[in-house]
């Protein structure tokens, strides 16, 4: 077997047992908790009868155990079960709100770090003194405060006070303006949210980045050549401080699709975060580990994303990685 | 006379809070010609030479007259600046690795002042680039040049840096411990290549060493450093024969000399300089070297002495040495009983060992030596030879196969408790002290918790125990509360051996112990290791790449090249006789 093949196999494989591993603890997990389904369909006062009726409807009377094989025998054929609670496949479900979600997050994601690069640039060039030591602040300040409050604010001020964009939701109430234009009126407040909360965590990283890697020897080297920090900022430093950033990056970017649920659910935007947290509050097993999957899956490409990505900015990688 | 090429004059350094780094400095550095920097950690030569390029450290600020070629570099504006930096002045930093950009091509690197200063365009530049790379000594330069800095060796990276500082052919070259981070062999080439370059281009050198040895076959002129001022400078030809500053001449002494300690009679000790390199920022009111000097005399403690004429040198200093550097004479020292390492019993038998990379890659390939109680074995080699691995190897901290038995116990017949109290009888002391120290344990708390671990000795008794090794290295009890970033490196090493002793062990790996260290404090350290080692019957396996300290410390040396030891012998022998062709090398190299 050729080395890369064997590399190749042995991700494969890592990654398979990390999802099993979440898969497992997800599904115990969330059938430990009191209450079950039955309740959540019936409502509190069901009955005995009622609640055994629907449970053997959902297949929830077996054992446990042999729920969760049965379960993972879908999963290796690859198919994730019906909501108890919307009665669709989870995965057409899955699809459904992602796509909201890979919109919002995505654009969120472009934005937030967009400003972080040049925000972390100009504070590592500055480390320490003014205009880094403001945009610190700024960032602590940011960093510092809920998500909930930050869009309760935005919305305070753009919806209910200016009434410029819309509070909430996905479409247009009163259907004045239908179409893409009503859509992207109504992405703009939680872009902005999660953007600057990117924003001011990730220009942090970037910044301390920048700044310690102007303090090393080829900088000084490169002074010495008689470039200026322009020139060193953008030709020697950037290249390098990004490699710490994008294996950030790898692992922020899957927590922000799972971390959504908090402004999706102020901004009531039907997307993953939604799904999860509704399901999650009436034990729709199915949809709750098929979300969790998506998002560990989500999490290993990403890793994997940054891997490969730095081993194209970092030519000392690249043996290793590829080898 | 033409004036100079580089004039410095009452150059001083200054922290934001006024504590002189820098004090007073004048240097004259002629067309064409090398003058070499000398001095020790905090002796403020590097910060002399940033100074020249404005590169000191954020929050440092110099003041005085630096004049090259007619302009003073202090009062340029920036653009000026950058022009001369690169464009006039190049300049070469100690670790070849760090100083080149791990992520661009070093083509790019070298062709950046091409472009920045003469207007070349990147064909251009690059065509410079390939050039200088072939002057530089490159093998095969259109090959190499698109390659990255870690595919180069650590003597090939130094040669790229040097082709970076001098594409733009500059007049003047600062090179600040160029030679520091590299293997002797190497060392010596890149030294000649600076050299050689120097007399095509006519172009004057600084240099900027601890080391005197170093520079000694190559510079014109010396100048001396010491706590931020000049002790002393002269032609080199006048220094090297008749140091007149009591520090110069120590200096010269305590480097250990090849020729010197190999002729040397058994009973021959370093001439080691007591005390401590100075702290810039808290010298006393007289002559900084005062503290360590062995001529001292109280005026000396009074004013700080003025830099004035004396004969053909320059010095500051009231008492001068009167007489000059001859051969050395070897002083007394008690006489070590004299028994030979053959009759005695083997304590580490080392058989056919061989260490592997990746299944592939052979580092170690057949290793075998004895190595007798109280005897010293030094293992020299270049970079790569596999002397580090060796010393892991007999530390267990490598996977290997063949053989490794202390006192007659196969490591791979071990298991468990006998395997770890028997691997606790060999002890390591590594290169960078401060590094292998723990940062929040007081040098008394860090010797304390070895002997405890090793011994399980209750608190007290660890703690007496510390003591009592603490008072064997020589480290005075005012230091036994100071934490690791509060001692020198000197002590730190110091403090290393103790806990190393600790253990009680039969015999300690010792990997580049003094290489880390400042000249005076080095000979201080080997004659310290030398009297722990015969004291108590204690086994050294000396791991270095300096042959004159190897040569110093080692009954017997072996010399290691591409994983074989290629020669075994006592030191005399092996610089008389040197069978092994890189062997020479070594000793021409060491012998300079």
């Amino acid at each position: 077997m050729p080395p890369w093949a064997r590399t190749a196999l042995s991700r494969i494989a890592t990654a398979a047992l990390s999802l099993w591993i979440l898969v497992t603890l997800t599904f115990f997990l969330a059938h430990l908790t009191p209450g079950g389904p039955a309740y959540a369909i019936l409502g509190m006062r069901a009955t005995p009868v009622g609640v055994n009726q629907v449970n053997m409807r959902l297949g929830l009377d077996v054992p446990l155990w042999m729920q969760y094989l049965t379960y993972l025998g879908h999963l290796c054929t690859l198919r994730l079960g019906y909501s108890f609670l919307l009665n669709q496949p989870v995965a057409h479900l899955i699809v459904m709100y992602a796509a909201n979600t890979l919109l919002f997050t995505s654009l969120s994601i472009v934005v937030g770090t967009l400003a972080a690069l040049a925000i972390g640039m100009v504070q590592g060039a500055s480390w320490n003194r003014w205009p880094g030591r403001l945009i610190g602040a700024w960032q602590l300040a940011t960093y510092a405060t809920p998500s909930f409050f930050i869009a309760g604010m935005l919305v305070l001020v753009f919806a209910s006070t200016l009434g410029w964009l819309p509070a909430g939701g996905i479409t247009d109430a009163h259907m004045t303006e239908p179409g893409p234009l009503s859509y992207a009126r109504h992405l703009v407040l939680p872009v902005a949210t999660v953007s600057l909360i990117v924003a001011a965590s990730l220009s942090r990283y970037f910044g301390q980045s920048v700044a310690e890697e102007l303090e090393r020897d080829y900088v000084r080297t490169a002074r010495a050549k008689g470039l200026g920090l322009r020139d060193i900022l953008r030709g020697e430093v950037a290249r390098n401080a990004l490699r710490p950033f994008i294996t950030l990056l790898g692992l922020y970017l899957p927590a922000l699709f799972a971390g959504s649920v908090v402004v999706e659910t102020i901004f009531d935007f039907p997307g993953l975060g939604w799904l999860l947290w509704h399901a999650a509050l009436q034990q729709d097993y199915p949809t709750l580990i098929g979300v969790v999957l998506l998002i560990g899956a989500l999490t290993i490409v990403g890793n994997l994303a940054a891997e490969l990505a730095n081993a194209a900015l970092d030519p000392r990688l690249r043996s290793r990685t590829l080898a | 006379m033409s004036p100079p090429l580089l004039r410095i004059d009452n150059l001083c350094v200054r922290t934001r809070d006024g504590g002189l780094l820098v004090d007073d400095v004048q240097l004259d550095l002629a067309r064409g010609e090398m003058l070499s920097l000398v001095g020790e950690s905090g002796s403020g030569k590097s910060l002399t030479a940033a100074a020249i390029l404005r590169l000191l450290p954020r929050g440092l600020v110099a003041t005085g007259r630096i004049a090259f070629e007619g302009a003073d570099l202090l009062a340029l504006d920036e653009a000026s600046m950058r022009a001369m930096r690169g464009g006039r002045i190049g300049m070469v930093f100690q670790n070849p690795l760090s100083a080149l950009n791990p992520t661009r091509t070093i083509g790019r690197q070298i062709a950046d002042p091409a472009r920045l200063h003469v207007g070349a365009d990147a064909r251009q530049a690059r065509e410079m680039a390939l050039q200088m790379l072939a002057e530089v000594g490159i093998p095969d330069p259109k090959a190499r040049i698109d390659d990255y800095p870690h595919q180069f060796s650590g003597g090939m990276r130094q040669r790229v840096a040097i082709a970076m500082a001098l594409v733009c052919h500059p007049k003047l070259l600062i090179a600040d411990e160029p030679t520091t981070a590299l293997d002797p062999i190497v060392a010596a080439q890149i030294l000649e290549l600076i050299g050689g370059l120097r007399r095509r281009h006519d172009m004057a050198v600084l240099f900027i060493s601890h080391n005197l040895a170093v520079v000694r076959a190559h510079t014109d002129c010396v100048q001396v450093m010491y706590g931020g001022r000049t002790a002393e400078r002269a032609r080199a030809d006048v220094f090297f024969a008749h140091p007149r500053h009591p520090y110069g001449r120590a200096l010269l002494d305590a480097a250990p000399d090849l020729a010197t300690v190999v002729a040397a009679p058994p009973g021959y000790a370093l001439p080691a300089l007591p005390g401590q390199p100075p702290d810039p920022l808290a010298r006393p009111p007289g002559c900084a070297f005062a503290p360590r000097c062995p001529a001292v005399a109280p005026d000396c403690e009074v004013a700080v002495p003025p830099l004035r004429r004396l004969e053909r040198s320059e010095v500051a200093c009231l008492h001068p040495v009167a007489t000059p550097a001859g051969p050395r004479v070897p002083a007394p020292e008690a006489p070590m009983s004299a028994s030979t390492h053959s009759s005695r019993p083997s304590l580490l038998e080392v058989r056919d060992l061989v260490v592997r990379y990746d299944r592939s890659r052979t580092i170690l390939d057949g290793l075998s030596f004895d190595l007798a109680a109280g005897e010293c074995l030094g293992i020299v080699g270049e970079s790569g030879s596999g002397k580090s691995t060796l010393g892991r190897a007999v530390l267990q901290m490598v996977a290997y196969q063949g053989r490794i038995a202390l006192q007659g116990h196969d490591f791979a017949t071990l298991r468990g408790r006998a395997f770890r109290d028997q691997r606790r009888r060999i002890q390591v002391v590594f290169q960078d002290p401060k590094e292998s120290l723990n940062p929040r344990l007081s040098v008394l708390h860090s010797v304390a918790e070895a002997a405890r671990l090793a011994q399980g000795l209750p608190r007290d008794a660890s703690l007496a125990a510390a003591r009592t090794l603490l008072e064997r290295v020589r480290l005075g009890a005012a230091l036994y509360d100071r934490l690791p970033e509060a001692i020198s490196g000197g002590q730190a090493q110091r403090v290393a051996i103790a806990r190393a002793l600790a253990a009680k062990p039969a015999l300690v790996v010792l990997d580049e112990p003094t290489s880390a260290l400042d000249v005076s404090t080095q000979a201080t350290l080997l004659n310290l290791l030398r009297s722990i080692g015969r004291a108590e019957g204690l086994a050294w396996l000396l791991i270095s790449h300096d042959l004159a300290a190897i040569a110093y410390m080692a009954d017997r040396i072996a010399v290691l090249r591409a994983g074989r030891i290629v020669e075994l012998a006592p030191p005399a022998t092996l610089v008389a006789q040197p069978h092994d062709p890189y062997t020479a090398a070594l000793v021409a190299a060491a012998t300079g």
